[in-house]
């Protein structure tokens, strides 16, 4: 042992909060809203790509994690607004065939302005450096991801659990009519919701920019791996997102080390086991 | 009956009035593609967003027949077909197991498990650089390796497969699957398996679309990667649906629509795709019968003038 495993099993974890991020916001979409975002890896893109133009404008990667979350927020409550609103009476099917066209615009508009070839920032020289283990280090940045990427799931649950503005949301789910009655406006309630779910995809892409940098096509491999998530977790549980992202991000990197070649195809075989042992998810209501 | 005869004619005439034979068996193979993916949106109201898994897997299995076991082109297809059925079985089987946006989910998800495996097993299907030396296309000892022929041969099989698609949307076993799109539960009240139905549907859209890749397969005596990858997927869906899903016709005129703008419009400008996106939103959110149901409005106004 020299560590070289170790660092795996963390480098595992990393990626894994980056899936919790990104399938949290997707089962908040889903679970809350009942909308089926099939764009939601076009916004983590576009939060790696944001992220990079405020890096590269101002020099400062604290300045464009605190932006990209607000900027993909932003094109979310557009989309909500214009689009997925109208759309819903139509159902899921037209829903989904929406966010899909959303896919070929923002991939193509990413190439468009920000060019095919790959991106990259330096992690924030503060971050510079990591823990020794053995004869490698973990560097200090990815320790740093995962710490906020657990605050920033944690304040979101709890906003939503244990606020007043929780409760208005929930029970604007559960019953909009009487909500509307006592003079809150219910669908910009739900496009707030809309506008957070995205926001955490776009500042999962914020985060992992300094790891992994950024390609146009980055969202599309992101998304079948997500839906594997949250089939794992359950759709449109919070915790099952959290739980899955972690626990596929460990798989992954499990795997790598075991047999490397079936290091994607592991994840897909165990959401296959659960839709036959437990098919609402493990931690899914039925 | 009038329909088809149009589209055979218009089949049969293609070469002689476009002289690019290769692109039009493409719009062939991509059409009778879409039209199987259509069995199970537009007639039982599934969205199968993992198409190309069923396509890949009929080409792959119909080239190493091919290749491998030296098979005659009729015995290749087949074993394509009967590849596709099965694995779109299996893969159906456990998608409808989640109801709504799980399945696609899962369809999706598979599509790209499906894309890992093809990728790693390169002693069947080549990996990255794709699967080569598939021999050139005979039919009982007359050789197809023409392009011109080749076509034909593609039409005829198309326009067969075609022809029993209509039949089957037309039998009680296709009304069976509208009435599962309008009303799962109570399709299932009445009494009927609705499990049985939806794995059969997906079986016989799977082998249509093994059958299509075998076709494709032959065409360029080459399979990429691409035919199994989410992007072939997603273009299935989308040509489907600029066409209209709500008649068999719709994803034949799609993907030709489809097949020829992505081929000509790429050498114009290199970000077309954008542009495309932007109509296939505006058609979703404006126009859900897509080009097919304008055409038939239309038609419908000027028979009542």
């Amino acid at each position: 042992m020299s560590g070289l495993v170790e660092i795996q099993l963390l480098n595992g974890i990393v990626q894994g909060m980056i899936y919790a991020l990104v399938a949290a916001g997707l089962t908040l979409i889903f679970g809350m809203l009942d909308i089926p975002n099939f764009a939601h890896g076009a916004f983590y893109a576009l939060g790696a790509y944001v992220a990079f133009t405020v890096v590269a404008a101002t020099g400062n990667f604290w300045l464009a994690i605190a932006v990209v979350p607000l900027v993909v927020a932003g094109l979310g409550l557009v989309v909500d607004a214009f689009a997925m609103r109208r759309l819903a009476r139509a159902g899921h099917v037209y829903q989904i065939l929406f966010t899909l066209g959303l896919v070929l615009i923002a991939q193509e508009a990413i190439v468009l302005i920000w060019g095919a070839n790959p991106t990259s920032v330096d992690v924030p020289r503060a971050l510079d450096g990591g823990v020794p283990l053995g004869v490698v280090s973990f560097p200090y940045y990815r320790l740093f991801l995962v710490a906020a990427s657990a605050l920033v799931i944690g304040a979101v649950w709890l906003a939503l659990e244990r606020t007043k503005y929780g409760a208005i949301i929930r029970a604007g789910i559960d019953d909009p009519e009487m909500v509307a009655c006592i003079g809150i406006d219910v669908q910009l309630l739900f496009t707030i919701v809309f506008g957070i779910g995205v926001g955490l995809a776009g500042l999962a892409g914020a985060l992992i920019l300094p790891i992994r940098g950024g390609q146009p096509a980055m969202g599309n491999e992101l998304m079948a791996t997500s839906f594997a998530v949250v089939v794992i977790g359950g759709l449109g549980s919070y915790l099952g997102a959290v739980v899955g992202g972690i626990f596929v991000g460990l798989t992954q990197a499990i795997m790598t080390i075991l047999y490397p070649a079936a290091s994607e195809v592991a994840i897909f075989a165990a959401m296959a086991l659960v839709i036959l042992i437990r098919p609402q998810g493990l931690f899914g209501k039925r | 009956m009038t329909r088809f005869a149009v589209l055979v004619v218009v089949v049969a005439l293609a070469p002689l009035v476009l002289h690019y034979p290769e692109l039009e068996t493409q719009i062939l193979t991509f059409g009778l593609l879409a039209v199987a993916f259509n069995l199970l949106l537009g007639e039982m109201g599934f969205l199968s967003f993992g198409q190309a898994t069923f396509n890949g897997v009929g080409a792959y299995v119909a080239a190493n027949a091919l290749i491998a076991a030296h098979a005659a082109l009729p015995l290749a297809l087949l074993a394509g077909l009967v590849a596709g059925g099965a694995s779109a079985a299996v893969i159906g089987a456990l998608a409808i197991t989640g109801r709504g946006v799980y399945g696609v989910m899962l369809t999706f998800a598979f599509n790209e498990m499906a894309y890992y495996i093809a990728f790693q097993w390169r002693d069947v299907t080549g990996g990255d650089n794709g699967l080569r030396g598939i021999p050139s296309p005979a039919l009982f000892g007359l050789s197809l390796d023409d392009a011109t022929r080749y076509y034909y041969f593609t039409a005829v099989v198309v326009l067969l497969a075609f022809a029993a698609l209509l039949r089957i949307i037309d039998s009680p076993f296709g009304a069976v699957l509208r009435a599962i799109r309008e009303n799962e539960d109570r399709a299932r009240a009445i009494g009927f398996r609705v499990r049985r139905y939806k794995i059969a549907a997906f079986a016989i859209s799977g082998a249509l679309s093994g059958l299509a890749g075998g076709l494709y397969a032959e065409l360029f005596r080459f399979v990429p990667l691409q035919a199994i990858d989410l992007d072939t997927s997603t273009n299935v869906v989308i040509a489907t649906l600029l066409g209209g899903i709500g008649s068999p016709y719709g994803p034949l005129l799609g993907a030709a629509i489809f097949t020829v703008l992505s081929n000509s419009l790429s050498h114009v400008w290199s970000h077309w795709p954008l542009v495309f996106g932007l109509i296939f939103c505006a058609v979703v959110l404006f126009f859900r019968g897509g080009l097919w149901g304008i055409a038939d409005r239309w038609g419908r106004r000027a028979a009542h003038a």
